[in-house]
């Protein structure tokens, strides 16, 4: 809560009413006669010739998955095609008004949205412009095959966008992203058309995102989520719409940057979401134009608009991007339509009448404006015929093309086993996204926090080999603060937001000193909306910017799941490459907190393709991992420790460099050399396992080496490798819980690669599968030094002379295990 | 009474804080919310203000100080007003002191597991890490004599360093029996075990439980010592008793005069400097004479299985060597095609390779009759053991002086007792004792048998 901003108690209980304004529902009535004035003939024929190309692409793909033939065409899908015939007026008329500069992200059924916003910019752009795109795009791959026959660029264009979204959803290596999409996550960023998500709702965070890095980065153009009605009763979809109209950004941001976020929600609302009717059974807003009201002051303009009619939808499109560009955003828009076909073709529409049905085919949208048309004398039926012909030649060309293997191929995994590997992490070191000046608030070197760790001592020992005290030691938290603080002098693209991370510095006070460095647009204050605080971290490092988020707890990864381990980690390699994903997410690993704020969950980001994960505990590697996350392209799970903020550097000779440096994600480090066993921790298990090495050196003469993990994916085996060979044994230890944990991975992995120089099988501590009870009876939860002893004692090495405390024997795992405990 | 000022603990964690600035100065006046001090800690800073009002009486810290939580840091009170009693380092700080003493864990008593060592023979297979069998294969070490000290009877890496310590190493060509584990081996001689593999493939034995002696032992059997059984001999008592449980053995005693075979071989002895022979012993002698008896006895030159016998042509005389490690049985592989100096030298070298423990393990098996010599430790008859699936051995007795009748007068001579032990299921008492006398008949004309 900034100081300047008052909680009146006056003001908060005083009496009164709230009242709303009226929203409009299907408000457009203008005639084609009226509209005249806004649409030349050739502006109304090339609405329907639009429409048409959607209708004729679905319906191609309808009967490739129904019948396996379109139009003599043979082939078989086994993909997936959620299709929009019916909903071709609303993604026509939201089109029409978009550039390039105006980003969409679409839903599972988006092949309409793909070839209307396509269609739009090929419109618009000028022909040399669309060739140098196609030339450009993928090394001119695509343009090679449509460019054979004879024709005109903006016709060259049509073929191009309509075979490569094809050659996508056939998962073909000439799709527009090599196949690795496919239908419901198909798009090409060149024409502002940003990727479709299978997740319901998932693009509205990733959409407020990419509005959010329009909005700090001062880029043109606006971005539109196209969501359905069924994506209203996600959570994250509620958090996006809230995070892009936040108080923050007309009450506490900077003249410059005020208003909220230029971003539509529009919902494409065909009142089923799958066969879940959503007005009438699983929704309660009976009209769903009318959560605008509960989200802003603004009511977010909302209006339901007709999207049977293109022209209504046009209408209301060009009033909301006036909206948008005064910066009053966001809007919400229900755009209400229909879907002729099911939610897929193995639907068989049992939770609909056939009566419902041909109700809305008798409005067709394709018929109705053409009637209108004719009615109007714009063309006559000829014309429209004419059009439908030309198309249904065009699609069923197109369709040959994409559906023969010669001309279009797939990714060759035996040739090329690595295709997917390497798009899997761009591994690029970019040092900024984009070069212009940074905008700060002062000099770094005037910076309080800055001045003061200047007078910290970087070794954590004094002359005599003492600890320094906590005040005056260069503690982890300053080692972040250092490689974060460099950054944002460095990349002017570089935002950071979370929970309490201005004013208050952050939970754990990594942040202290920022507020003063850095404007409201690059450090503020989030909701507590951990889905939108990564989803829109997605977003914006998709449209070109690099953010760091945070989620306070590492158990808060929950609420932000399928952020984490759909969007973030996928979009890369989904993308066959062409988005880079810049985002570092801080979590932090707590303690004495209880259940829900002390788990520690490398093992459930490790576990999912996409994610580096590296978990630093000296100052030294704290520093050292973020420049290296920092300066990467790749999306960085990056695990902090409550128990160690407050460390001092114990094992980097010399202390924590004042210069910049790196240390590599993915290689282990020695932290202490030894000789008869190899202990390999994650996180601040480090700690403890150095107090059992040297329980084990002074009471029973056993050298153990010490490996800190710091890096869990990528993961260099080698140098533990090495060290196993010497020693012969390895316990792995880590505050995770025990089951499922990445240890046991990384224990399975060192019994194959080291098994013949192993003494016994490699044995992971970890945490108890129970929940983590309170602070007083952790050290029964969480490995302590003892454990490790009495694990090496029952499992790898029985000692002379040792008692163990804990029971590691066999038995005692049956037991457990039997239990689930 | 003067009020003193406490650094304030700003969180459990909060140790000590930094002074970073005295906003006041002793001798100031305060009233009630002045700023006193500002302090920081490592996450933030805080201004301490006044809660009394009065004279800044003392400041007991400098600017840049790292005071700790809870001490004493000024005093505000009236002017003139004492306030040495709150300087915190006045005063022993007896209490913190007290509270930094870490408290002694009482730790309670759990009854001693130890490390107990457990032989490797306690299963089926015997269990041994990677790295120790890697470890054995490199260096030798005899895993027969191998404690096993790793959990759940497991030998581990220092169990074999052990033996490479101990000098318990088998030769290089043993070796590789040892990464045969789990081949099916017969005959391995009397009591021989001889190779990890011969181990793998015996019948299980109880794991020996590290349960301690029942306390509630009645009888005082005064001073004893309790030793755990080296492998050897678990293999033999084990192949011991499966011989005398499962054969129908008996045992037929006899002499003979060895009056020729003495004197043969002390002709030998005088004669050996000069003539560079080999030193023949009696037992070669014997050795001798049953691998060109044998042949003639096929039921005793064989194996006997519970449905078929296996007739051998030729004889591997096995012969029972008493080792540091316990009996051996090492085979002189045909025997019967040998000359008397190249049985003696022949059984010679394996008698003393099993006595230096270097032995290959392939020397250890194949015999096809057995021969084991107490005479020499003065035993006048025994029973020896038949090592299965052989259907006889011979024990050799002492020599003894006995008197015969020659011509009428008493006439002493010095005697040598043999002891036939022979499987009654494989052959009866008669054929058995054909051998014996025919053995007997050769040895006392052992000049005639060398002729032929």
């Amino acid at each position: 809560m900034p100081k300047s901003q008052f909680i009146s108690p006056e003001e908060i209980r005083k009496s009164g009413t709230l009242s709303f304004q009226d929203i409009d529902l299907n408000k457009y009535n203008k005639t084609i006669e009226e509209e005249k004035a806004n649409f030349s003939n050739d502006d109304f024929m090339r609405i329907y010739r639009d429409m048409a190309y959607i209708r004729e692409f679905e319906t191609m793909l309808y009967l490739i998955k129904t019948t396996s033939e379109y139009n003599g065409v043979a082939y078989n899908n086994p993909g997936p095609a959620h299709l929009s015939m019916g909903q071709e007026a609303s993604a026509v008329g939201q089109a029409y008004h978009l550039g390039i500069d105006d980003f969409i992200f679409g839903s599972h059924r988006s092949h309409g949205e793909i070839i209307a916003k396509g269609l739009s910019a090929i419109e618009k752009l000028d022909d040399a412009q669309l060739y140098d795109i196609m030339k450009n795009f993928l090394g001119g791959k695509i343009l090679k095959i449509v460019e054979k026959d004879q024709k005109s660029t903006k016709e060259l264009a049509i073929d191009f966008l309509l075979y490569g979204a094809l050659a996508e959803i056939f998962a073909r290596d000439t799709g527009f992203h090599e196949g690795l999409g496919g239908s419901m996550h198909c798009f090409f960023l060149p024409f502002g058309i940003y990727p479709n998500n299978a997740i319901v709702g998932g693009s509205a965070t990733v959409a407020a995102g990419a509005a959010l890095f329009k909005k700090v980065n001062n880029k043109n153009g606006i971005c539109i989520s196209n969501i359905g009605d069924g994506a209203m009763g996600r959570g994250p979809v509620w958090e996006a719409m809230n995070f892009a109209a936040m108080d923050q950004y007309t009450k506490l941001w900077e003249e410059a940057y005020k208003g909220g976020l230029p971003v539509i929600f529009n919902f494409f609302n065909n009142s089923y979401g799958m066969g879940g009717q959503t007005y009438g059974e699983t929704m309660a807003y009976g009209i769903l134009a009318r959560v605008g009201a509960g989200v802003t002051p603004t009511q977010m303009y909302s209006e339901r608009v007709d999207g049977y009619n293109p022209l209504a939808v046009i209408d209301a499109m060009r009033r909301k991007i006036d909206i948008i560009k005064e910066n009053k955003g966001p809007v919400l828009l229900d755009t209400v339509t229909y879907r002729i076909a099911g939610h897929s073709p193995s639907d068989s529409s049992s939770y609909r009448t056939q009566e419902e049905i041909q109700a809305w085919e008798e409005q067709d949208v394709l018929k109705a404006y053409s009637a209108k048309l004719i009615d109007a004398k714009v063309a006559d039926n000829d014309a429209f015929e004419s059009i439908k012909e030309t198309i249904k030649e065009r699609i069923t060309k197109i369709c040959a093309m994409a559906a023969d293997e010669t001309i279009s191929p797939r990714m060759d995994l035996f040739k090329t086993p690595d295709a997917i590997e390497k798009i899997m992490f761009s591994n690029e070191k970019i040092e900024k996204m984009e070069d212009r000046p940074v905008d700060v608030n002062m000099p770094m070197e005037e910076n309080p926090r800055v001045q003061a760790i200047a007078k910290k001592e970087r070794w954590g020992f004094d002359a005599n080999g003492k600890p320094v005290s906590k005040n005056k030691v260069y503690q982890l938290r300053d080692g972040l603060f250092e490689a974060i603080i460099d950054k944002f002098y460095k990349d002017p693209t570089l935002i950071t937001y979370g929970e309490d991370v201005r004013d208050w510095g952050g939970a754990y006070a990594v942040y202290r000193g920022l507020t003063e460095a850095l404007p409201y647009h690059r450090l503020f204050n989030a909701p507590i909306s951990e889905s939108a605080i990564v989803g829109t971290a997605v977003g914006y490092a998709m449209a070109g910017g690099r953010a760091i988020v945070e989620l306070m707890y590492c158990d808060f990864i929950g609420c932000a799941g399928d952020e984490i381990f759909n969007q973030l980690a996928k979009w890369q390699s989904m993308s066959a490459g062409l988005l880079k994903m810049p985002v570092v997410v801080r979590v932090s690993v707590g303690s004495k907190y209880g259940a829900q704020h002390s788990q520690d969950w490398t093992s459930l980001c490790s576990a999912i393709p996409g994610l580096k994960c590296v978990f630093p505990v000296t100052p030294y590697d704290a520093k050292g991992l973020m420049n290296a996350a920092l300066a990467g392209t790749d999306p960085v799970i990056f695990f902090e420790s409550q128990r160690v903020y407050d460390i001092g550097e114990q094992f980097h000779e010399g202390g924590v460099p004042e210069g910049y440096y790196e240390v590599e994600i993915g290689e282990p480090d020695i932290k202490k050399q030894g000789s008869d066993i190899t202990i390999l921790t994650v996180g601040s298990t480090l700690y403890t396992a150095l107090k059992a090495a040297k329980e084990l050196e002074e009471k029973y003469n056993i050298s153990a080496e010490v490996i800190d993990a710091r890096s869990i994916v990528p993961f260099n085996y080698e140098k533990v490798i090495e060290s196993v060979k010497k020693t012969g044994k390895i316990l792995l230890a880590s505050d995770a819980v025990d089951r499922g944990s990445v240890l046991k991975t990384m224990a399975s992995n060192i019994a194959e690669l080291a098994f013949d120089y192993l003494d016994a099988p490699p044995v992971v501590v970890g945490s108890r599968n129970w929940i983590t009870p309170a602070y007083e009876l952790e050290q029964h939860f969480f490995p302590q030094a003892d454990w490790i002893i009495d694990a090496i004692h029952e499992r790898i090495m029985p000692i002379a002379g040792y008692t163990p405390v804990r029971n590691f024997t066999d038995g005692e795992r049956i037991r457990r295990e039997k239990l689930g405990v | 009474m003067a009020t003193p000022v406490i650094m304030p603990r700003q969180g459990q964690s909060v140790e000590s804080c930094i002074i970073t600035k005295w906003q006041k100065q002793p001798g100031d006046t305060v009233a009630v919310g002045d700023v006193l001090f500002t302090y920081e800690t490592d996450k933030a800073t805080f201004d301490e203000k006044a809660k009394v009002e009065g004279e800044l009486l003392a400041v007991f810290f400098e600017e840049g100080d790292d005071v700790e939580c809870l001490l004493n840091v000024c005093v505000i009170g009236a002017k003139g007003e004492s306030f040495a009693e709150f300087d915190p380092k006045n005063g022993a700080s007896e209490t913190a002191e007290a509270a930094a003493e870490p408290a002694k864990e009482e730790k309670a008593e759990v009854a001693a597991v130890e490390a107990v060592a457990v032989p490797v023979v306690a299963g089926e297979k015997i269990k041994i890490s990677p790295r120790a069998k890697n470890l054995a294969e490199t260096t030798g070490a005899d895993l027969r004599y191998a404690e096993a000290s790793g959990p759940n009877g497991r030998v581990i890496e220092r169990d074999v360093r052990k033996l490479i310590a101990e000098g318990k190493t088998v030769s290089a060509a043993a070796k590789n029996e040892y990464v045969a584990a789990g081949k099916d081996i017969i005959g391995t001689g009397l009591g021989g075990m001889i190779s990890t593999a011969d181990l793998n493939a015996t019948a299980e034995v109880a794991p020996v439980a590290a349960a301690p002696v029942a306390a509630a032992t009645a009888v005082d059997f005064g001073e004893c010592e309790e030793v755990k059984l080296p492998n050897i001999r678990k293999v033999i008592s084990r192949q011991m008793h499966a011989s005398l449980s499962e054969m129908a053995q008996l045992t037929l005693n006899s002499s003979f005069d060895a009056t020729e075979i003495m004197a043969y071989r002390a002709k030998i002895k005088d004669a050996r400097e000069k003539l560079g022979l080999a030193n023949i012993t009696l037992n070669d002698i014997i050795l001798y004479a049953v691998s060109r008896v044998l042949p003639n006895h096929k039921d005793l030159n064989a194996y006997f299985y519970e449905d078929k016998m296996v007739y051998f042509k030729h004889v591997n005389l096995g012969v029972a060597v008493d080792t540091p490690r316990g009996l051996m049985v090492p085979t002189v592989f045909g025997a019967d095609t040998m000359s008397l100096s190249e049985i003696s030298a022949n059984s010679k070298k394996l008698q003393d390779e099993a006595k230096a423990g270097t032995i290959n393990p392939d020397l250890l098996k194949g015999g096809t009759f057995t021969v084991t010599n107490l005479g020499s430790l003065g035993v006048e008859s025994f029973t020896p053991v038949i090592n299965p699936p052989q259907t006889g051995i011979l024990g050799v007795d002492n020599i003894t002086t006995r008197i015969k009748m020659v011509g009428g007068e008493i006439k002493p001579y010095q005697a040598m007792g043999l002891s036939l032990t022979f499987d009654h299921r494989a052959l009866d008492g008669a054929p058995a004792a054909k051998f014996l006398s025919d053995l007997v008949n050769a040895l006392e004309n052992f000049t005639l048998l060398l002729a032929k």
